[in-house]
């Protein structure tokens, strides 16, 4: 008899790191879904460029480190895809294929890899094509369109035009945007799915959304221009960067307290941008900028231990 | 806290049944928290049922008696699930088993007399601590409340549900022996949800108040691990939370598992030492999982040996205790001690999945009743980071087990604790 002796305990639960990253990706297909409503083929190949990128950058670097392939545990995919929707849909092929790889090289695998990257390695690769791409990344086109008809997003129009957007358009995604952020709707079923199995934490989401209300509520209480509490959390990538991006378990802090606090300064920054900066749009940078406090954020608000 | 499948089925729905006559049994002086007894045979000696062989050394020890008439084959040592290898007299039976009257212990016996009779038939506590009665029923503070503890929220294991089912009445008479000894003004009997036999009968109790009891009270607890550990027990019970490092009776508390309650009643009605238990035998790889009431020393083998159990297939892990908090076995060459609840035979699981890289998921967080942050050991163990672990209050874990239950990248968290409290110094 050949017995396995290891420590207790001998019995696990069935959830696992591919069956996460797996849901994940579930609760993004309907933001796919709309993001190849709206911008149709355009999407696809985006989509596709960073899914198949994201994929063989993560194969080549295990290869180089002379480590395992990783590329069963699906975090490659969730990456290329969160990647994709939010890019621009007029975004070159090049831009989106470097902003891949450097999602997975530096994004996360200078850092060590899974679980030791320091800020979300979609939102940083986003970051560094904003840097390198400016114009590109700041330009958009109309939804449903064939040829690309240059538009202002929502935030670009109240912002440097006191034009507002329909709240239906915006809640439904037929504005111009990133590839997933304009549908609300679409991200709040898949939100709705990733809070139903517990795959993500409704902490940070909450938090961050309750303060943009607040924010943006007592904001247009004081100037009726700045734009409705409905408007700021329907448009640009409030709603999928609470959901998709602040919940990353990897770069957002692990004790419950850290997660509000996250949350709560998330969206603050947010605000703060989008009234005071020359930015149209802060959610990228405030999530990146939380990124970098999450250790210190975990560090002062360890839980008090039962009856300490 | 969790949820775990309870796995319960079937023997939780099967009379208990009987092995009283082993051909060999293996006495580990050490089967109790503190001293090992100091063996008071010599080998060759002739012994009689229920008579002591070892004594209690020192204040936190506990007697050791015959649990058969028979010889002193040796004293050697032998597997202990626990220390590995202990000190232990091997017996080997002759004769036949004693027969024990019952005489109701008279109304005048006073509190000293009946702690007596629990620290002479060698009583510890069953549920798994080994912690020797005598003392625990001693406290140095005044006790309010008595927690009588049913739960066993250890999946798989059903002796103590089968034990409350058959024998709820002899539990209760020793529930009524213990008030006699530290006289609290409530007896809260705590029980999970999933035992419905169970509580229909003790509503019945309660309701008839058939028994010579302080106000006593009947908790359901959700069916939730480690519902039955000792501080979050207490907390859903009385609200009441122990503080880091001290003890039950610090907030006037005190639990005891019903076994316990059990062998008092034995100990007192029958002065029968606690030489017997039941056992839960349980896990996919046997053939049919059961509840037998087994004599302390026989091994493991011998059951199979004997055909009290049959395996259905070569079993990956045989674990001494519950899945969650249970010592993996190497063979069969184990024998049963006085707190050994059950034996686990786990079939191999279908995907051995490695560990992968921590996500920082905080399931562990989330999981872990003593409201620590698993994940931190494992990242301070792993840089080998040791002073840092008492600032995260290390020694506060339970090891129940349920961050590694829950953790998606399959680290085994409990192990890395292990390694780190190794390098901690106990005190709190």
């Amino acid at each position: 008899m050949s017995l396995k002796v290891t420590s207790s305990p001998h019995i696990f639960s069935s959830v696992n790191t591919r069956q996460l990253m797996f849901g994940v990706l579930i609760g993004l297909i309907p933001v796919a879904f709309a993001s190849l409503y709206f911008f149709g083929i355009r999407a696809l190949t985006l989509i596709l460029n960073c899914l198949i990128t994201s994929l063989i950058s993560e194969r080549i670097i295990s290869w180089l480190r002379k480590k395992p392939s990783t590329l069963s545990d699906g975090s490659a995919v969730v990456t290329g895809l969160l990647l994709a929707l939010i890019l621009p849909p007029s975004t070159a092929w090049y831009a989106a294929t470097l902003g891949s790889v450097f999602a997975i090289f530096i994004g996360k695998h200078i850092f060590g890899g899974l679980g030791a990257n320091i800020f979300n390695p979609a939102l940083i690769a986003r970051a560094f094509l904003m840097a390198a791409y400016p114009k590109m990344l700041t330009t958009f086109i109309k939804p449903r369109t064939i040829d690309a008809v240059t538009s202002a997003t929502p935030l670009v129009l109240k912002k440097f035009s006191q034009t507002s957007t329909g709240i239906r358009d915006l809640f439904l995604g037929n504005v111009s945007g990133s590839l997933g952020e304009t549908s609300a709707l679409c991200i709040l079923i898949g939100s709705v799915y990733l809070l139903a199995r517990k795959i993500i934490d409704w902490r940070i989401p909450l938090s961050l959304i309750l303060t943009v209300a607040v924010i943006s509520g007592t904001g247009v209480l004081l100037d009726p221009a700045k734009g409705s509490v409905l408007f700021h959390l329907l448009s640009g990538g409030v709603l999928l960067g609470a959901f998709f991006m602040a919940t990353d378990p990897v770069t957002t802090p692990v004790t419950k307290k850290g997660r509000y606090i996250f949350g709560i300064a998330c969206g603050c920054l947010i605000m703060v941008i989008r009234y005071f900066s020359g930015l149209p749009e802060g959610v990228m940078y405030s999530i990146l900028f939380l990124n970098a406090f999450t250790p210190l954020i975990n560090r002062y608000t360890k839980p008090k231990p039962f009856g300490r | 806290m969790i949820t775990v499948i309870d796995h319960k089925e079937p023997q939780k729905a099967k009379p208990s049944e009987k092995f009283l006559t082993p051909k060999k049994l293996y006495l580990p002086l050490s089967q109790h928290t503190g001293k090992p007894s100091n063996p008071c045979v010599k080998i060759s000696d002739l012994v009689q049922e229920a008579q002591l062989i070892a004594k209690a050394d020192g204040y936190i020890s506990s007697n050791l008696h015959a649990p058969v008439s028979g010889k002193i084959a040796a004293v050697e040592r032998y597997n202990h699930p626990v220390l590995q290898s202990a000190e232990a007299i091997v017996l080997e039976p002759s004769g036949t088993n004693k027969e024990y009257l019952f005489s109701e212990p008279a109304k005048s016996l006073k509190k000293e007399e009946l702690l007596e009779i629990i620290a002479q038939a060698g009583i510890v506590g069953m549920g798994g601590a080994a912690f020797p009665s005598q003392v625990k029923l001693k406290p140095p503070k005044k006790i309010i409340t008595l927690i009588i503890n049913g739960c066993e929220c250890e999946p798989y294991l059903t002796c103590d549900h089968r034990l409350m089912l058959e024998n709820l009445k002899e539990i209760f008479l020793g529930i009524e022996i213990i008030c006699r000894i530290i006289e609290p003004s409530k007896v809260i009997f705590a029980i999970e949800e999933n035992k419905p036999d169970v509580i229909k009968q003790l509503n019945l109790y309660v309701n008839t108040k058939k028994f010579n009891l302080p106000a006593l009270e009947t908790v359901i607890l959700p069916h939730e691990y480690p519902q039955g550990s000792e501080k979050q027990l207490i907390y859903n019970t009385t609200n009441r939370k122990v503080p880091g490092g001290k003890l039950p009776l610090d907030v006037g508390c005190l639990v005891h598992n019903v076994a316990t309650c059990f062998a008092i009643y034995q100990a007192v009605y029958y002065s029968k030492p606690l030489i017997e238990r039941l056992v839960s035998f349980c896990g996919e790889a046997l053939t049919s999982p059961k509840n037998i009431w087994v004599k302390i020393g026989t091994s493991l083998r011998e059951l199979f040996e004997q055909k009290i159990l049959e395996l259905d297939c070569e079993p990956a892990k045989i674990i001494s205790g519950g899945p969650l908090m249970g010592i993996a076995l190497t063979d069969l060459d184990y024998p049963i001690l006085k707190s050994t609840g059950g034996f686990l035979f786990l079939k191999p699981s279908p995907d051995p999945v490695s560990e992968q890289p921590c996500l920082k998921c905080a399931r562990c967080v989330d999981n872990c009743p003593m409201g620590l942050l698993p994940l931190e050991y494992v990242r301070q163990v792993k840089r080998e980071n040791y002073e840092s672990l008492t600032g995260y209050n290390i020694n506060d874990c339970i090891e129940c087990g349920c961050c590694t239950y829950g953790c998606p990248a399959k680290i085994s968290l409990v192990h890395y604790i292990k390694i780190g409290k190794g390098y901690v110094p106990k005190s709190n």
